[in-house]
């Protein structure tokens, strides 16, 4: 846990309000019981609790919370969205820290996550449906590590569990239902 | 009974054991299915991760495809779909949200369905009096942990479930197929899931744990109700074992392939020969092969 002195904190209410707009959730009523940290299953791999995350975000410490691993560790279980006594969706809020991130294209210590799911949208958008082969295959090429994974692989063609040609659904319905988000998006972007 | 089905991604690839064993189950106990046409991936993690609007609307054009084939309930057996089928209809009670997803899918918003997931549908509409009736093969000798994960009863608000932190209805339907359930602590922790991809150490941490729990309260195999949840239990042991020095060889099965089995499915049919972790002989073992 980072200790701050009372000196160092200048408090910038914007970014709660940032994320109350994308989600709806109000991260101010958190009380910093802990609750979320004791029953995040991925907290050992975290730099630091969703706790502590609730509570940049109160601060406005937008580098801590944008660019550290913790959002980008959470696995969306859920238990802390269950769990929490002030009934905030930590999981939600965590997604929307991740969007804002995107939004301004930071450098941030995301591991692979972000091809990942760069990858999925992009085959979706053209496909319609998740091509695991494909996926895998591509993901493994762009993070320069081709042979990962590759014992399990094999396992599993030998074992006829993986799919070798996509099912390819309504890719024009699908393009245009992605092209009418970004629209939405951009005009409310506009708008705000 | 007909009832709508959406296999979702991967029960059309790694998770096709699942697809198999869920209309087998459904054959016997006298459900048709009837698969969305043309349904499209519910968007998964990725698109909650980075796209608010489609993350919804997604899973909405699916209610809509289901709508137009005069679908009214629809068995979602992948927890991470039922999860965003079931999120998305809760999002769509906020007007705004109503609104673009409208404007993306360019249609009205499909009316009231109801989305189950595969234990409900076997639990809430056929029920355990009528899931024993078709039991002909005891499972004796299996003493099974239930693994839930994380999306099949969390978040409350969006599963209806208020039993979340203990949810006991997968134990109470292996229990009429005769086999015996153990109490334990993780099954309802989180295996990693899609972390599988991006970050292995975590995923094999994780499961691992679960793994330790399960074995140490007694059980051994495990039920599962999610094709992530399988990949995981199932397709890592080995690298955990090289990781951890341990030996797990646990049998991971889906709740609806022991269904299969008690039912009298020749396992053959119900394809547990796919598994990576076999079970062969486990089954042998129990004259249950
Ligand atoms: S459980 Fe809720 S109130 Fe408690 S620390 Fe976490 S976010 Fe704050
Ligand atoms: S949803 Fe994310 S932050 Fe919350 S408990 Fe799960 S992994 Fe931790």
């Amino acid at each position: 846990m980072k200790i701050i002195g009372e000196n160092e904190i200048t408090v910038d209410a914007s970014f709660a309000k940032e994320i109350q707009k994308h989600c709806g959730e109000n991260v101010n009523l958190c009380y910093q019981c802990r609750k979320c940290a004791a029953g995040c299953p991925n907290r050992q791999f975290m730099d630091f609790t969703p706790t502590e995350l609730m509570r940049y975000v109160q601060l406005g410490m937008f580098d801590e919370a944008l660019k550290k691993n913790t959002a980008w560790f959470c696995v969306s279980c859920q238990t802390c969205t269950a769990r929490c006594p002030q009934d905030i969706d930590i999981a939600r809020v965590i997604d929307a820290i991740r969007m804002i991130a995107d939004e301004r294209r930071l450098v941030a210590d995301a591991g692979n996550v972000r091809v990942l799911n760069r990858l999925w949208m992009i085959m979706l958008r053209f496909m319609g449906r998740m091509y695991e082969v494909g996926l895998v295959g591509t993901f493994n090429m762009v993070t320069g590590k081709p042979f990962n994974d590759m014992a399990l692989g094999k396992k599993m063609i030998l074992k006829g569990k993986l799919k070798f040609i996509p099912s390819i659904k309504m890719p024009f319905t699908m393009m245009k239902m992605f092209s009418r988000a970004k629209k939405i998006k951009e005009r409310k972007k506009a708008n705000s | 009974m007909k009832i709508g089905y959406y296999p979702g991604c991967s029960l059309h690839s790694t998770g096709i054991e699942y697809d198999i064993s869920t209309r087998k189950a459904c054959q016997v106990l006298g459900i048709e299915l009837d698969e969305i046409k043309d349904w499209i991936c519910c968007g998964s993690s990725p698109a909650h991760h980075c796209d608010e609007l489609l993350s919804v609307a997604l899973p909405v054009k699916n209610l809509s495809l289901a709508e137009k084939g005069g679908l009214k309930d629809i068995c979602a057996p992948c927890a991470s779909c039922y999860s965003m089928l079931k999120d998305a209809q809760l999002k769509m009670t906020d007007d705004q949200t109503r609104k673009d997803v409208e404007e993306v899918i360019a249609a009205d918003a499909p009316g009231d369905i109801e989305v189950l997931h595969a234990l409900d549908m076997f639990v809430d509409r056929c029920g355990y009096d009528a899931i024993a009736e078709k039991v002909v093969k005891k499972l004796d000798g299996i003493n099974v942990a239930c693994y839930y994960g994380c999306l099949m009863t969390r978040p409350p608000k969006v599963t209806g479930k208020t039993n979340f932190e203990n949810p006991t209805a997968m134990e109470e339907l292996i229990e009429t197929l005769g086999a015996e359930t153990v109490d334990w602590n993780l099954k309802t922790f989180c295996c990693g899931a899609s972390f599988a991809i991006t970050n292995l150490d975590v995923v094999l941490e994780l499961t691992k744990k679960i793994l330790v729990d399960a074995q140490a309260s007694g059980a051994n195999a495990i039920a599962v109700g999610c094709p992530l949840c399988h990949a995981n239990l199932d397709g890592r042991q080995i690298q955990i074992n090289q990781k951890y020095g341990t030996d797990f060889n646990i049998p991971i099965f889906y709740f609806t392939e022991l269904m299969g089995i008690a039912f009298g499915v020749e396992p053959k049919e119900l394809a547990v020969a796919k598994h990576i972790t076999e079970v062969e002989d486990f089954l042998q073992e129990r004259s249950l092969l």
